[in-house]
């Protein structure tokens, strides 16, 4: 079963001679449980195409399917609403509000989906993140691994098909860059998501079950 | 509203802020009201108490009781359910008693016509030379048994009791009879039909429908109130003032709302590529612009009472229920309505921009 799949898909900025093709005619696909790292160098469309696989952006051709549905001709409150249930996102950094505790985080999840989970879910899963006693505190009192932590923790949250994380080490030391994609690899396996992790940190592999390479729009599976 | 609310109590300092602005607005807002409210109604309350639905005046008057002088003759053409005669003019007042002179309004009437005061103190004129004085003359100094000198005649007049709500052209009122007004007025009193009333006051809901003398005109009583020297002038100045702070409201709060909007643009990007739609981020600021309106409004109603109370009795200050709350919904709506511009810039926030970016 494929959760997330990108078939011949290609993005064109701009037209004649200011032509940029970001993206070339792609394919790439994930299971549930892996765990799949794309690196590459600066401007070589990784981000276009976490943006394309995350539904903000749609391509010139192709189709980008998630659990087996379909983005294209979707109104812009189903596309969000599609975004908010199969897909889960661990930013940089800056992705947790900055006005609501960690607990707080969660609750929004439930405000939104207008369903609660049980108190007892939010506190294994932070329970799981080794976040439980900060659960009271504020984005700005954490340390930037405890954050990237709580944003694992936001992404899990709604069981999402498809995790996206761009960068998620990037405001890190190597120790607590390790730390927190071991963490991913782990949760991955244990909820049977598949995430797919845009790095350039190429030390951070180990963790990952599959690698592939973007470089000028097209990509390619280096291991 | 959860949202909403866990900012609030997240940024106290800067929420406070703007709940104080509007709690200040909404208090300047009431106190004016309340001002307005009293001024007009200082103007009015004795008419006010005829519980009358027309009046009749000469045609030539312009509806000015002032300048209204109706023969007793013509007068009397005029029909109701229930008719009085109506004498109006001025005077300036000086007793023992009085701490210096006091201007007052003169109203007559015969003492048992329906538009008879009710008295609180003392008890009603029958027999000229008798008076009831609005209570406020008592709180400077007059009592019952007094004797009044009037500016400009010799006569002398006894109080003989005191009513409420006896105010008209902002001055307090002297009740007597029809004669002694016409001996004030006009400096000999005429009791036949050649004498003068200023006017006729009729209680009759079909008043309007009927055919007087010639010179008579009858009007509704909210037409001839309109027309009190200086009443809707004093209306429509506050009334202006009022309607201004409304719209400052709206711009005050639209602007905080605003740059609190701005600076919340990362988050809200991060939260739309997360899959929160505009209208989940919108309903979040228009919930919060709601509880800081509210809550200022409150706080300006609570300072208004307080004010209320500490307030010189001097000044013509009275509070109107129906018109607190609806000036208190009436803010809340401007203020929500100033948070709408906010919307737009949600919005226009791209979710794209919370990847691969700051």
């Amino acid at each position: 079963m494929t959760l997330l799949s990108l078939d011949n898909v290609s993005k064109t900025y701009g037209s004649g001679h200011t032509e940029v093709k970001a993206l070339k005619n792609m394919d790439f696909s994930v299971e549930p449980g892996e765990f799949v790292a794309v690196i590459g160098p600066s401007g070589s469309g990784k981000s276009t195409f976490l943006s394309i696989a995350g539904g903000l952006l749609t391509p010139s051709t192709g189709t980008v399917k998630i659990n087996n549905q379909s983005f294209a001709g979707l109104k812009k409150k189903e596309l969000a609403k599609l975004r908010f249930k199969e897909l889960g996102f661990i930013l940089q950094s800056s992705n947790l509000v900055p006005f609501l505790t960690v607990k707080d985080q969660l609750i929004l999840v439930d405000k939104v989906q207008k369903k609660n989970l049980s108190k007892k879910k939010k506190e294994d899963l932070l329970e799981s993140l080794d976040i439980i006693k900060l659960k009271d505190k504020y984005p700005k009192d954490l340390s930037g691994g405890e954050r990237q932590r709580v944003a694992i923790a936001r992404a899990l949250y709604n069981e999402p098909s498809v995790i996206l994380a761009d960068e998620p080490t990037a405001s890190l030391d190597t120790n607590r860059a390790y730390e927190v994609v071991k963490i991913l690899a782990k949760e991955t396996k244990d909820n049977q998501t598949a995430t797919i992790m845009v790095t350039h940190d190429t030390r951070l592999l180990d963790h990952c079950d599959k690698v592939y390479e973007m470089n000028d729009g097209v990509l390619k599976q280096i291991r | 509203m959860f949202l909403a609310w866990k900012e609030i109590k997240y940024s106290k300092l800067r929420f406070s802020l703007i709940i104080g602005v509007v709690a200040l607005v909404a208090w300047l807002v009431f106190l004016l009201s309340g001002l307005a409210f009293g001024l007009a109604s200082v103007n009015r309350l004795a008419i006010d108490q005829f519980d009358a639905n027309a009046i009749a005046l000469t045609d030539e008057s312009d509806l000015s009781l002032t300048q209204s002088k109706l023969l007793i003759k013509d007068a009397k053409t005029v029909t109701g359910d229930k008719t009085a005669y109506l004498g109006q003019s001025s005077g300036v007042v000086t007793s023992d008693n009085l701490d210096g002179k006091v201007s007052v309004s003169i109203l007559g009437m015969e003492h048992d016509s329906f538009i008879m005061p009710k008295v609180v103190e003392g008890k009603a004129f029958t027999d000229e030379g008798e008076v009831l004085a609005d209570i406020s003359m008592q709180k400077k100094g007059t009592e019952i048994g007094d004797e009044l000198n009037i500016s400009s005649s010799d006569k002398k007049l006894k109080v003989v009791g005191f009513v409420e709500n006896g105010k008209y052209g902002t001055l307090p009122v002297l009740y007597m009879s029809i004669p002694d007004w016409q001996e004030l007025k006009f400096g000999q009193s005429d009791p036949t039909d050649n004498g003068l009333v200023s006017a006729v006051i009729i209680r009759d809901t079909d008043a309007l429908n009927q055919t007087p003398a010639k010179a008579v005109k009858i009007s509704n009583m909210a037409d001839f109130i309109e027309k009190i020297p200086g009443y809707s002038a004093q209306n429509l100045t506050f009334s202006i003032m009022i309607g201004f702070l409304f719209i400052i409201t709206a711009f005050v709060i639209g602007i905080f709302i605003y740059v609190l909007t701005m600076q919340k643009t990362a988050t809200f990007g991060v939260l739309k590529a997360q899959g929160m739609t505009t209208g989940f981020l919108s309903k979040m600021v228009i919930s919060q612009t709601f509880i800081l309106a509210a809550l200022g409004v409150l706080i300006g109603l609570g300072l208004t009472f307080v004010t209320a109370a500490l307030l010189p009795d001097a000044a013509p200050f009275m509070l109107n229920d129906l018109n607190l709350v609806i000036y208190g919904v009436v803010l809340v709506a401007v203020a929500v309505i100033g948070a709408l511009f906010s919307v737009a810039s949600i919005a226009k926030i791209d979710p794209l921009k919370a990847i691969g970016g700051e």
